[in-house]
């Protein structure tokens, strides 16, 4: 059960119900302030400048990438595995904590389910351009065709992954949708613009809170989150499959799932806290994301780092172990030391060690520790990624296909365009969208306040 | 022909649930109960229960044999072709497609079933019987039919003892719940 003395109220400050539901629209209402607009600007111009890339990407194609005969996956994989991370956030979130039944999940689950939706559309666009012709990317769906019918490969890891991040993204945004449901209605009810009355009215579908619909809804969250708990586990599992099937020295290894698996709750982890640490900043919510909700996250975080650190360490020891020349050579003449070796550090340093800050409670209750380390995160989960898809690729077996692998502007530019609809996304939705989850607010209200005891 | 309903409206959970603990014990006739976040023992009391988790139990069984249907005759039936010396129906690599296609399917059937069952979707206007109910209030709505007055006046001045802030006469045309 939960423990009050040890672990301090969920909602600090004693909130009676209507005044959760104002401090979460009361955002909503006023002015956002300049912050807001200077961060829109900034993140539409990214977004502007991606999409221009993306245009000469399909005008031209791909040649206008750094990608090579030999690094035939440059930064667009990178990216893409390191958005499919960050894209596990959400899911993470508020499933596996939903089904541990672990309640101060309820003041962020919903910003992290934002935060997958975004990330796991701004990491759809790379595989979709990759193809070359993007015009062509349907042919991926397994429909009857005037091509023989000719179907797509069932046993191909490619084709699992389009089928995971198809499914992954329409259950993810299902299950935002679901969770924000009540409180639509709560904004349809409670607000006395008429627009809004009626947007709002249509996206709540209707919900009044009876109690018929409350028991299909709790009992469908409890489904749905049990069995989308097997697919946050499965999507990354299968993007390291995509790695592991193939007889790269550094890939082929069956390490490689759950070391994704670990690695993408990380990078999501991470996101949700520099995210957290912003938005508790910015709109003062620190009653309800409070100290000890950072203090959770900041603990889950060094128990991952713990097993990233463990994962590395594993990698170069099997690569020794085995004897295998070409292994060997691509820990410990192109990772460790070599060519790439300042970005193999760059990830060490950044997910194995400076996480290890949080061992200090100071550490974990400073809002400026916390961005610096979930910074560092996501930097080394960018870091780690690109170790493993191009120093693998750069050098593998014959020496005469060694190449150099440097990206192009227009490889940056699509990253950034990422980044940029990304930031575009988060920023509406803290405009337009409760941020947090008013109606599971008002179910922990009571826990650990003074009022149970 | 209108139908009218006696409501109780609290503040406070306790005072609603005890309310509700006793409107049950003399069987009133509890039309529904509206409430800003999902509260357990309203659904023992009103004898709700959702068998939403045994239908998604069953779409389950219908992907699953789909699936693998449908990799099947593709595979081996359809067009037929050798992955890398692997016989037609390699049943391992079909697992991770039916796995996430399961996953797929009971979301989305079960989305349906859900919306189909509670009546919400787009442009669905269901009836609020008070708009506080999705804000800061629990309200209990009781039928008070015309041959019953009397025990929906007992209802109204049972609520009201045990707290209620507010206890309305409401009369609706039609009900879309």
């Amino acid at each position: 059960m939960y423990n009050r003395k040890i672990r301090g109220p969920l909602i600090e400050g004693n909130k009676t119900l209507g005044q959760i539901t104002e401090d979460v629209i009361n955002p909503m209402d006023v002015s956002p302030g300049m912050w807001w607009f200077l961060a829109f600007g900034l993140a539409s111009a990214a977004a502007v400048f991606g999409a221009y890339c993306i245009y000469i990407t399909v005008y031209k194609g791909i040649g206008t990438w750094g990608v090579n005969n030999s690094v035939a996956w440059g930064w667009a994989i990178v990216n893409f595995v390191w958005w499919i991370g960050i894209g596990h956030a959400g899911t993470a979130f508020s499933i596996f904590l939903l089904i541990l039944r672990q309640r101060w999940r309820t003041s962020i689950n919903r910003a992290a389910e934002a935060m997958t939706v975004f990330a796991v559309i701004s990491a759809a666009l790379f595989p979709a351009l990759h193809m070359g012709r993007i015009w062509l990317a349907f042919y991926i769906f397994p429909y009857p065709n005037t091509r023989g019918p000719l179907w797509v490969n069932f046993n191909s890891p490619l084709f699992w992954d389009f089928t995971a991040i198809t499914a992954y993204l329409l259950i993810s945004v299902s299950f935002w949708y679901l969770g924000m449901l009540p409180d639509l209605a709560t904004i349809r009810d409670k607000t006395i613009s008429k627009i809004r009355k009626t947007l709002y009215g249509f996206f709540s579908l209707g919900w009044t809170g009876s109690s018929r619909h409350w028991i299909r809804y709790e009992s469908l969250s409890f489904v749905l989150g049990g069995i989308a708990a097997v697919l946050v586990v499965s999507v990354h599992s299968i993007v390291a499959t995509d790695f592991a099937v193939g007889i790269e020295p550094g890939w082929h290894s069956t390490i490689f799932p759950p070391f994704f698996v670990v690695g993408a709750i990380f990078s999501g982890f991470a996101m949700v806290m520099t995210l957290m640490v912003i938005i508790r900043k910015v709109y003062k919510l620190t009653d309800y994301i409070t100290d000890n909700h950072m203090d959770a996250i900041a603990r889950i975080l060094i128990f991952i780092s713990l097993i990233m650190g463990t994962a590395y360490l594993t990698e170069v020891f099997v690569a020794w172990y085995s004897g295998n020349e070409y292994e060997m050579f691509t820990f410990f003449r192109n990772r460790i030391t070599g060519d790439y070796k300042i970005q193999f550090w760059g990830m060490v340093v950044c997910n194995a060690l400076i996480p290890q800050l949080f061992w200090f409670k100071k550490m974990r209750r400073n809002w400026m520790g916390l961005l610096f380390v979930s910074l560092s995160i996501n930097v080394g989960m960018w870091l780690e990624r690109f170790n493993i898809v191009i120093t693998s690729l750069t050098k593998d077996f014959l020496p005469s296909n060694w190449v150099s692998y440097t990206p192009t502007v227009i490889d940056i530019g699509v990253f950034a365009g990422t980044v940029g609809l990304f930031g575009v996304g988060v920023l509406l939705f803290m405009r337009y969208i409760p941020m947090m989850a008013i109606s599971e607010l008002k179910g922990v209200a009571h826990i650990g306040s003074k009022i149970e005891d | 022909m209108a139908r009218s309903f006696k409501i109780g409206i609290f503040d406070e959970e306790e005072k609603f649930l005890s309310s509700l603990r006793s409107l049950n014990e003399q069987e009133f006739m509890i039309y529904d109960v509206f409430t800003p976040y999902p509260i357990h023992e309203v659904f023992h009391l009103l004898k709700r229960r959702s068998r939403l988790p045994t239908a998604a139990y069953f779409f389950g069984l219908f992907a699953i044999v789909a699936t693998l249907a449908f990799l099947y005759y593709t595979s081996v039936i359809d067009w037929p072709i050798v992955y890398g010396g692997k016989p037609f129906n390699s049943f391992p690599s079909f697992i991770v497609v039916t796995i996430i296609l399961t996953i797929l399917t009971v979301t989305i059937l079960s989305l349906a079933l859900f919306s189909a069952r509670s009546k919400l979707f787009p442009g669905r206007d269901n009836t609020i019987f008070d708009r506080r109910a999705t804000n800061d209030k629990f309200v209990i709505v009781i039928d008070a039919d015309d041959r019953d007055m009397t025990k929906a006046g007992k209802a109204g001045s049972l609520m009201k003892d045990q707290g209620a802030i507010e206890v309305l006469d409401k009369e609706f045309e039609s009900i879309n719940e």
